[in-house]
């Protein structure tokens, strides 16, 4: 426990200079102010905003991108409870309850839960990355290729199992996003692979741009065939804070949530974006009027929003610990780090302590600073959502635009971003969810160079992934876990689940 | 019985792109399992991708499935080329004038477009940017090299 203390105070010393609370301030201010725009998520501001941090040196720049993280978290949120309309997969959860709040005119009830439950949540997430960033730094340390390798194909496995729709679709992505990640000059070799030619292909596709294209560009697609009103938005967003009698229903949802949401973002896999559908379901299954739910009641917002929260804060940790990216917005976070010459994984901690500390005690501090700033700018927030969408998308696509433009200064980029906004249309078009696809991509590399090493390393012995213990066991349960989710009657609950 | 039209576009999609890759990485050596060679995975996720294409195609044909939605093509098309119009003049035109030209042709995807409104609106915003990105954060777009140099 001593260490835990001497690390955190590091940590805290390192975030509370004054740069970085500046930093941190600032990402939490812009990232709420774009996370707010409707269909913008979390994974599309970052994005958008990762040139931002370029000028800074890589604990601010990591810093300032966390709080953009967490701000575009929490405008998703506001969002999802005035307009109805989810930034991404883990706020259609608060859409549900939240919204009816807001027509009951308890907008700001709910907005004031999300931000305490979220607050509560971020600070456990805190302690839970603090505390587990050691132990399991050590155990990634004993990690060969070969159990790298079954890691990954287990992430995959549960990205599988967690996107909605048919699990051959999902399968079906993975695939793809593998595919993707092959486009690009070859490490080994140096020979170009599926480049076309072209010689702008020949660094791979930047995960940046596939990600803005198919998350910020398609998602403006694909809001042409919904009808917009911005007459929807709530102005009467009355009291922030609840009442006790609301603070009392709320205390074990969030909870609850906060510890669902804890252990499930620490799955490989994007096991956050579960968290907050369990906590959901949960809350429903514990309630004594479950039909209350649906209607406005204040445990569907409080419960999942704190799931969300400490999902998204402790998916950080197969990151900082074992170098994975879990989910879309991790892999951002391995681009900004690269840029910053900085490879994530388990050396981190050991050889910039400030930097992996720093970024942990920053977390808190920038969920105490989402708390105090959106509680006063909730009108801010509110007159930018009555903005009408037919001004406001063409903002959004120039911002991105340049985002994507200053990211390499690249004009194929701007390109590329297109096509892929294009893409992701057309597959959303035809059933497919880009999220599995995306996790194939961003894994798609380092699964390639670990089962090359791996297979180098038994002299071409495939026997070697059952071979060795640890690589065995998480391939069965990768399998399990598959196996699992195609029987007829998990199925079923499994679509339920994604209904909410 | 009728094909489930949006699976049955989904598995030929997954067919062609599949059949692209298996193209384009015909010359890669495979390799053997000692020392893979760069070809071995394209083809072995091109198979895998053609794989499920088939299965999809197949059950499609059987009448599972849904239906092909309605898109939105007039949205979808000037969107696009908003984009692709800001891809091609950022760079000698910069983006005093990149800007404007991309906010205001995908303005025109939606039918509540108004001239007037959107070419002020899309002034207005590049101004913005300019401010935001240029003075503010000093990000290298060019600004309008035509006019001052850079």
């Amino acid at each position: 426990m001593g260490d835990l203390g001497a690390n955190l105070a590091l940590g805290f010393t390192t975030a509370l200079s004054f740069q970085n609370v500046f930093l941190c301030f600032m990402g939490c201010l812009i990232g709420t102010l774009v996370g707010v725009l409707p269909g913008v998520g979390p994974i599309a501001t970052i994005a958008m905003l990762l040139p931002l941090t370029f000028n800074f040196d890589p604990t601010g720049a990591l810093i300032m991108l966390a709080g953009i993280y967490y701000g575009a978290q929490y405008g998703g949120s506001t969002t999802a409870i005035l307009v109805n309309m989810p930034g991404e997969a883990t706020s259609v959860v608060t859409t549900l309850d939240g919204h009816q709040m807001a027509r009951q005119g308890r907008a700001g009830i709910a907005l004031g839960i999300a931000a305490i439950g979220s607050f509560f949540a971020g600070t456990v997430a805190t302690f839970v990355i603090a505390a587990l960033g050691v132990p399991l730094t050590r155990v990634a340390l004993l990690f060969g290729p070969a159990e790298y390798f079954a890691l990954m194909v287990l992430g995959l496995a549960c990205a599988m199992v967690l996107a909605r729709g048919s699990v051959l679709k999902a399968f079906a992505m993975i695939a793809l996003g593998l595919l993707l990640a092959t486009i690009g000059t070859d490490l080994e070799t140096g020979e170009e692979r599926l480049t076309f030619g072209i010689a702008e292909l020949s660094d791979g596709i930047d995960f940046a741009v596939l990600a803005m294209g198919l998350f910020g560009i398609a998602e403006i697609l694909r809001n042409f065939d919904l009808t917009i009103d911005a007459r929807m938005v709530r102005s009467a967003i009355g009291r922030l804070l609840p009442s006790k009698a609301d603070l009392k229903q709320s205390i074990w949802p969030i909870l609850r949530g906060t510890g669902l949401g804890a252990i499930l973002g620490i799955l490989p896999g994007n096991g956050a974006v579960l968290g907050p559908f369990a906590a959901y379901t949960l809350e429903k299954k514990l309630a004594k009027d479950p039909s209350r739910f649906g209607r406005g009641a204040i445990e569907g917002v409080a419960g999942p929003e704190s799931a969300n929260n400490a999902g998204a804060q402790t998916a950080f940790i197969p990151l900082l610990t074992l170098g994975i990216p879990p989910n879309a917005v991790m892999a951002l976070m391995v681009g900004a780090m690269t840029i910053h010459g900085i490879i994530p994984g388990p050396l981190v901690m050991t050889k910039s302590p400030q930097l992996f500390w720093g970024m942990v005690a920053s977390m808190w501090i920038g969920n105490l600073m989402l708390l105090i700033i959106n509680l006063p700018l909730i009108g801010l927030w509110v007159r930018l959502l009555k903005v009408p969408y037919r001004l406001l998308y063409p903002s959004i696509l120039l911002f991105c635009c340049i985002g994507i433009y200053s990211l390499n200064n690249s004009v194929s980029d701007v390109l590329l971003t297109a096509i892929f906004g294009f893409v992701g249309y057309a597959l959303y078009k035809c059933g497919f969810e880009p999220a599995p696809m995306v996790l194939g991509f961003v894994l798609g590399k380092l699964m390639e160079e670990k089962l090359r090493q791996a297979l180098v390393l038994s002299r071409g012995n495939p026997m070697t992934f059952v071979e060795r213990p640890v690589a065995a066991v998480l391939l069965l349960i990768a399998i399990a876990i598959v196996a699992i989710a195609v029987l007829p009657s998990v199925r079923r609950s499994r679509d339920e689940a994604f209904q909410g | 019985m009728k094909p489930a039209t949006q699976d049955l576009a989904g598995g030929l999609v997954l067919l062609s792109i599949a059949a692209v890759a298996l193209w384009q990485g015909a010359d890669l050596s495979a390799g053997s399992l000692r020392q893979i060679g760069p070809g071995f995975m394209p083809r072995v996720l091109a198979s895998v991708t053609a794989l499920c294409g088939v299965v999809l195609c197949v059950s499609a044909l059987m009448g599972r499935g849904a239906m092909m939605e309605r898109w939105s093509v007039r949205g979808m098309l000037f969107v696009l080329v908003g984009m692709v119009a800001f891809a091609m003049t950022v760079r000698p035109l910069g983006l005093a004038v990149a800007g404007p030209l991309a906010v205001i042709i995908s303005a025109f995807a939606t039918h509540e477009a108004r001239w007037r409104e959107i070419m002020l609106f899309g002034i207005a915003l590049t101004a913005a940017c300019i401010v935001l990105f240029k003075v503010l954060l000093r990000l290298p777009v060019p600004l309008a090299p035509w006019l001052i140099g850079y």
